[in-house]
């Protein structure tokens, strides 16, 4: 008994040195990730219930107006509406190509090592760097795709790809899905090796279809793989700046503004306070979606 | 044997480099005490040729001044980037960079954050002539509430180039002076060259949702009488003559067919610049810079190229948007002595003329334009300087960017056809109404 006793202290010591230890270890990361962004995302909230206008000073404590200023601002909510729209589709088609790609440079074929160095490439390019050059591509004079079009008379006259808003908008889509779906496609591919292939075996063995086994093993056991890449995509999207910046700048008739832009316009004016709150805004609607995938991927089960 | 080669070389390299920036650090620190050296912090951005000759500048400077050094603080070449990188140190008081260049829409926003320490005292102090400076500019441009808080570096201005040899091919001997006669003259040489080359247009000018917009619009509206806001500050947006200008500027694109489609989404300058360049356009709105390169030896249309004040509507008169960078200094600056030292040197005379021999940029001074050297390097300069002294600047309010941005929306959905002249202006009016509401 007094043993025992003695056990249990001298364990709930070395438990406690260990602790210590544990902490002191990890107090470089929790200093860095508190300083580095938890403290800027809290200012960014306090900031947010704020009236900080450099140009109208002082700085003002003003509660909840700006959230109620952002709910009547017209032009924050056609931003909202294009964010979402586009990364619902932007995403989707992702998701869609991106799987088929990974599908096939999963199977064994001659020069598969190239193909899924060439799949990467999109991905590798510089974000401002493509969008520049699908500018190029849309060119209503010297874009590849009116001559294209012309050269086969698909049209009499060349197209204005980034002129209306429908046109804008899906030219965007196409610019952001070319360069994103490698990313979804690795993703995948990983998932997929990971997949026994004694189960494909016994599939067939049982006479399954090959829909059947993709739907009845692929999907399943791809799920925690597609839910990490459907946030982390998501969260991109919905912060779509640089491909808009360089593509449309926003426009025509501000059809193309992006909720980041938004915001940005709004620091670059000197509104810290409402920049703010539109940034905080943004950082609510990535949780509210991520939350639905993690919900949808029963992401905790398959863990 | 090999392998302790490499390290033993990646080990002496090491060593030189450490021993290396020792020994520069003991270069520097045994040098101050001798002197004592103020530094200011001085920001600016642009081409690389442009930064390259900045560098000249601060030499030049550091010479005559041995007691103050220079360090320049290089910003990126986008302007709405630039003005980020100084909004960021200046709402959190920092005191550096003391000295920076600003675009001259900026101006309203920095000096009613009361950023920019008012140059009134040095110049009152040193008896300095502000005489040379254009005179519409300083007041409009550089004043804000009366206090003198920046000085233009150089300027623009909206200009009409046009193709000699076209116009007199078929038949005019002089630009066009109303924007009609433009219409006309454009219809009549564009059909006439469209049958050797189908990509000819008669108009290029900036449509782009951007802020160069803003610029174009500014003068087509003026050149009808109209204008952003009155004398009051308040929005004349959607005033009849501006409806007029606008329905004009949409009609240059989709009525007369003389602009190309692509105006109101791709249209910034330099896409202008190149249709014209390639010989693709009778007529171009730019700014100055692209009279050198128009005139370059690989340029297709060298010689060829006149320029002009752009054309005004029947009873209005000719208008030309103010453009250009303006020196300024910190108000948290704690070298401000030396800071104004050094915007005296940028804008001496001297400085100025080298700015207009090197880079072909427009001084802020007037005297330069009389300089024989600089009519002798850039004689169209002369004819410049008439536009210059009437250019017209933006709205000087501390809320222009918001205001640049919903003008920019509107007119570009105005003139792609996507909405009613008369509805962009007026949504335009009431949402500059609830700006100035929201920020007065």
């Amino acid at each position: 008994m007094r043993e025992q006793r003695e056990f249990t202290k001298k364990s709930g010591n070395w438990m406690e040195r260990e602790a210590r230890l544990a902490y002191f270890l990890l107090a470089p990361a929790i200093i860095l990730i508190g300083g580095l962004i938890l403290a800027p995302v809290t200012g960014t909230l306090f900031r947010s219930f704020y009236r900080d206008v450099t140009f109208l000073p002082p700085v003002k404590f003003i509660g909840l107006l700006n959230y109620k200023h952002l709910l009547t601002d017209v032009n924050f909510l056609q931003s909202i509406r294009f964010t979402v729209l586009f990364t619902l589709v932007a995403v989707f088609l992702e998701t869609v190509i991106g799987l088929f790609f990974a599908l096939v440079i999963n199977e064994e074929f001659k020069l598969r090592g190239l193909m899924r160095a060439i799949v990467l490439i999109p991905w590798a390019i510089p974000t401002i760097i493509s969008a520049k050059t699908w500018f190029l591509l849309y060119n209503y004079n010297y874009g590849l795709f009116n001559f294209l079009i012309t050269k086969l008379h698909l049209s009499a006259k060349p197209i204005n790809w980034l002129g209306t808003s429908y046109s804008a908008f899906f030219s965007i889509v196409m610019a952001d899905v070319w360069k994103t779906a490698p990313f979804m496609a690795i993703l995948f591919l990983a998932g997929l090796q990971s997949i026994s292939k004694e189960l494909y075996e016994a599939a067939e063995v049982d006479g399954a279809s090959l829909t059947s086994q993709f739907t009845r093993i692929t999907l399943p056991l791809l799920r925690p793989v597609l839910t990490i890449a459907l946030i982390f995509r998501t969260i991109d999207s919905l912060r779509i700046f640089d491909l808009i910046y360089v593509l449309t700048g926003g426009g025509p008739g501000g059809a193309t503004t992006s909720v980041s832009m938004y915001g940005f316009k709004l620091y670059i004016l000197g509104d810290f306070g409402y920049g703010s709150t539109v940034s905080v805004v943004t950082f609510i609607l990535v949780l509210l979606f991520t939350l639905i995938y993690l919900r949808f991927g029963r992401f905790g089960e398959s863990l | 044997m090999q392998s302790k080669m490499k390290k033993m070389v990646v080990m002496f390299i090491i060593t030189m480099l450490v021993l290396s920036v020792g020994l520069v650090g003991c270069k520097q620190t045994t040098q101050t005490p001798v002197i004592e050296k103020k530094t200011i912090v001085f920001a600016v951005g642009g081409a690389p040729s442009e930064v390259d000759y900045w560098h000249t500048v601060i030499n030049k400077f550091e010479t005559e001044n041995p007691n103050i050094k220079v360090d320049l603080l290089l910003q990126p070449m986008d302007t709405e980037t630039r003005m980020q990188t100084l909004v960021t140190p200046l709402s959190s008081k920092e005191s550096t960079p003391d000295v920076f260049l600003m675009d001259v829409a900026w101006i309203g926003q920095f000096a009613a954050s009361n950023w920019l320490a008012p140059l009134d005292d040095f110049v009152s102090k040193d008896n300095y002539d502000l005489s040379v400076f254009f005179k519409k500019t300083l007041d409009l441009a550089d004043r804000y509430k009366g206090k003198l808080c920046a000085l233009p570096v150089y300027i623009d201005a909206g200009l009409l180039y046009y193709r000699k040899d076209l116009l007199s091919k078929y038949g005019y001997n002089a630009p066009p002076a109303t924007w009609d006669d433009l219409v006309k003259m454009a219809q009549k040489v564009q059909e006439g060259e469209r049958k050797s080359n189908p990509n000819f247009w008669g108009y290029v000018w900036q449509g782009k949702q951007y802020e160069g917009l803003v610029c174009d619009f500014l003068e087509f509206i003026v050149s009808n009488g109209g204008n952003i806001l009155d004398q009051d500050g308040n929005p004349v947006i959607n005033s009849q003559n501006n409806v007029q200008a606008v329905t004009f500027m949409r009609d240059l694109i989709h009525k007369y067919k003389i602009s190309p489609p692509n105006t109101y989404t791709e249209m910034t300058e330099e896409p202008v610049r190149t249709t014209f360049q390639s010989g693709n356009a009778l007529f171009e709105r730019n700014w100055p810079y692209a009279w050198g390169l128009h005139n370059a030896d690989d340029s297709p249309v060298k010689g060829k190229v006149g320029i002009a004040p752009l054309p005004h509507f029947a009873g209005g008169e000719s208008a030309a948007t103010l453009g250009g960078w303006h020196i300024g200094m910190n108000i948290y600056s704690k070298n401000q002595d030396a800071a104004w030292q050094f915007i005296k040197f940028v804008e001496s005379f001297d400085t100025e003329k080298g700015f207009a021999m090197n880079l072909g940029w427009n001084p802020g001074r007037q005297d330069v334009y009389s300089d024989p050297d600089v009519i002798a390097k850039a004689p169209y300069l002369k004819d410049l300087r008439t536009v210059f002294i009437g250019a017209v600047p933006r709205p000087v309010v501390p809320y222009y960017t918001k205001l640049s941005e919903v003008i920019q929306k509107y007119v570009n959905a105005a003139i792609a056809g996507t909405m009613d002249p008369k509805t962009a202006l007026d949504k335009a009016q009431d949402e500059v109404k609830a700006i100035i509401a929201q920020y007065k």
